[in-house]
């Protein structure tokens, strides 16, 4: 049993890994090996051809930096509104607590349209439209639900005892704050960030509805493929990719963990 | 001690009201007023009327269909064979886990080469002799739609795994050990133990993967482009391309209630305990 299970393992996470491996591919591949009726899997010359063209074009160097602004902005408005939040919820009798968090999960349901609609209306009319802080505020009605959830957990998993503990040594309640709950949850607050901040780099929906002209990453791979460039799509996917599987790997434990175990209970 | 905890609740609170429940409140007023015109359902009768609302309708149910079956058949295998213990574990559970990072957008990009044309799924069919001339794989509206379906399997089924494979890590082995001891085969132990207990774990992820189906956006558009409309982009084309903030915002409504009524019906018949748990 430990091994009949092996190859079926294996066959499934190829399927997972196939289409990335072939994104790489395409990004280093001399367009004969692929603009062709019969493309090759294996890579049989590569060039560097589609990253120098990628940068040539000029459009990338913006987009990535306005992702990556908006990303950070979002990941610390995230922690610094949902962590007060999650504390208090921590501290709530389960019966408020879970009334609260479920409540926070049914905005997971709204669809993003009806959401977008009107603000992208009222932010034409502020200005706020193409700006990082614009949609910076988008993504953060997105991100803060599922931030709270996290951050619950996290608060939940440090005794009240310690807090008190901190006070009877003569802590004010500003210092037990600072010295005590925030230095114990910092694993947690840097998770909730973390996740926050990919959500906001590969957010694609609010964004077309705050954006005219400054496009972010993901809207920028969208129009390379409505171009129909296969190589500047690979090559620009490739780059906004590889920052979000580094930081995923690095989670995976922790997002399983707060996830799925901690917020529900 | 409550009157502190509620105040580190209005951040949050304000948030969230200003520019999520405002704004869902504002979709819903205009999609039932016109200018000029004050308190009208003109929109949501122009909407029924046209022939790509259907088609909408009945494509986000087809994608969802196919999508969260196969997930589910998926994830739920993988999740069972990675709880059994197997060999190469810890690396095949990083392995299935990585699409779950692949940002939405990129997943569409890298589809686009895989069942393109001249995309690498026909060239390996060709090769492995199962097709004779390269499949439009896009083309067709309901073949189109389980192409999409299948993409979306891609991305989700590791979040099914993940959710399914938490429910069956907090089943109590005794169990097991009690169903062996009794003498239950592995089937019966399936159906009688981990099925039940899973139960939980199913429901949250058809609702939460169910959800996201439902308001799918970026991969029909990406993939195949507006010739395939679902609800969401439906909504989308209506402001975005045409300036139609009002029908738009009926689209939206629509999508909205679609949602709220599935995943009531599906607590109601699943019972609610199951989530409340």
């Amino acid at each position: 049993m430990r091994c009949a299970v092996v190859p079926i393992l294996a066959a499934l996470s190829c399927w997972a890994l196939a289409p990335l491996y072939l994104m790489l591919k395409v990004s280093f591949s001399p367009p004969a090996e692929v603009m062709t009726a019969h493309p090759t899997f294996l890579p049989h010359g590569l060039t560097w051809d589609h990253w120098h063209a990628l940068l040539a074009t000029g459009q990338v160097l913006a987009p990535l930096a306005k992702s990556l602004t908006t990303a950070t902005l979002v990941a610390m408005a995230a922690v610094l509104l949902a962590a007060p939040a999650a504390h208090s919820l921590a501290r709530l009798p389960a019966r408020w607590r879970y009334g609260i968090l479920l409540g926070l999960f049914a905005f997971r349901m709204l669809p993003e349209v009806s959401i977008a609609l009107p603000v992208a209306v009222v932010f034409l009319r502020w200005g706020l439209l193409d700006t990082v802080v614009g949609l910076a505020m988008g993504h953060l009605t997105l991100v803060l639900p599922v931030a709270a959830w996290i951050l619950t957990a996290t608060f939940l998993a440090i005794p009240r005892e310690v807090e008190e503990a901190a006070a009877l040594d003569g802590c004010s309640s500003w210092q037990t704050l600072w010295y005590v709950t925030i230095r114990l949850a910092r694993p947690g607050l840097v998770v909730a960030g973390l996740l926050a901040w990919v959500f906001s780099w590969e957010e694609f929906i609010l964004a077309s509805y705050l954006t005219l002209g400054a496009k972010t990453m993901p809207l920028q791979v969208y129009y390379y493929l409505y171009q129909g460039n296969w190589f500047l799509t690979a090559a620009a996917a490739t780059l906004m990719t590889v920052p979000v599987l580094l930081l995923t790997g690095m989670l995976q434990r922790h997002v399983q963990t707060a996830l799925l175990t901690g917020a529900v209970r | 001690m409550k009157a502190r905890a509620l105040l580190g609740l209005l951040p949050l609170a304000t948030y969230l009201s200003c520019l999520t429940v405002a704004p869902v409140a504002s979709t819903l007023a205009m999609s039932a007023t016109a200018p000029d015109v004050g308190i009208t359902l003109e929109h949501f009768r122009r909407i029924v009327t046209d022939y790509q609302f259907g088609e909408a309708v009945i494509n986000t149910l087809v994608i969802t269909g196919i999508g969260l079956t196969l997930e589910m058949l998926l994830g739920l295998g993988a999740a069972l064979a990675l709880a059994g213990r197997p060999v190469g574990r810890r690396i095949f559970s990083i392995l299935l886990l990585v699409p779950l990072g692949v940002p939405t957008i990129v997943s569409a990009a890298v589809m686009r080469t895989v069942f393109g044309t001249v995309g690498y799924l026909n060239e390996a069919l060709l090769r492995l002799g199962a097709i004779r001339s390269p499949v439009d794989w896009t083309g067709e509206r309901w073949l189109a739609l389980v192409t999409v379906a299948v993409a979306d399997a891609w991305k989700v089924t590791p979040l099914i795994l993940l959710i399914l494979l938490a429910g069956l890590q907090a089943i109590p082995g005794e169990l097991y050990e009690a169903a062996r001891t009794d003498g239950a085969s592995g089937w019966r132990q399936f159906f009688a133990i981990t099925l039940p207990l899973l139960k939980p774990a199913v429901t949250m992820a058809l609702i939460v993967c169910g959800v996201d189906a439902f308001r799918i956006f970026a991969l029909p558009l990406a993939l195949v482009g507006r010739g395939l409309p679902v609800l969401s982009t439906y909504a989308y084309v209506e402001y975005l391309e045409y300036g139609n903030p009002h029908t738009a915002a009926a689209r939206g409504v629509i999508l909205l209630g679609m949602i709220l009524v599935t995943v009531l019906a599906y607590l109601k018949l699943a019972g609610p305990e199951e989530v409340l748990r």
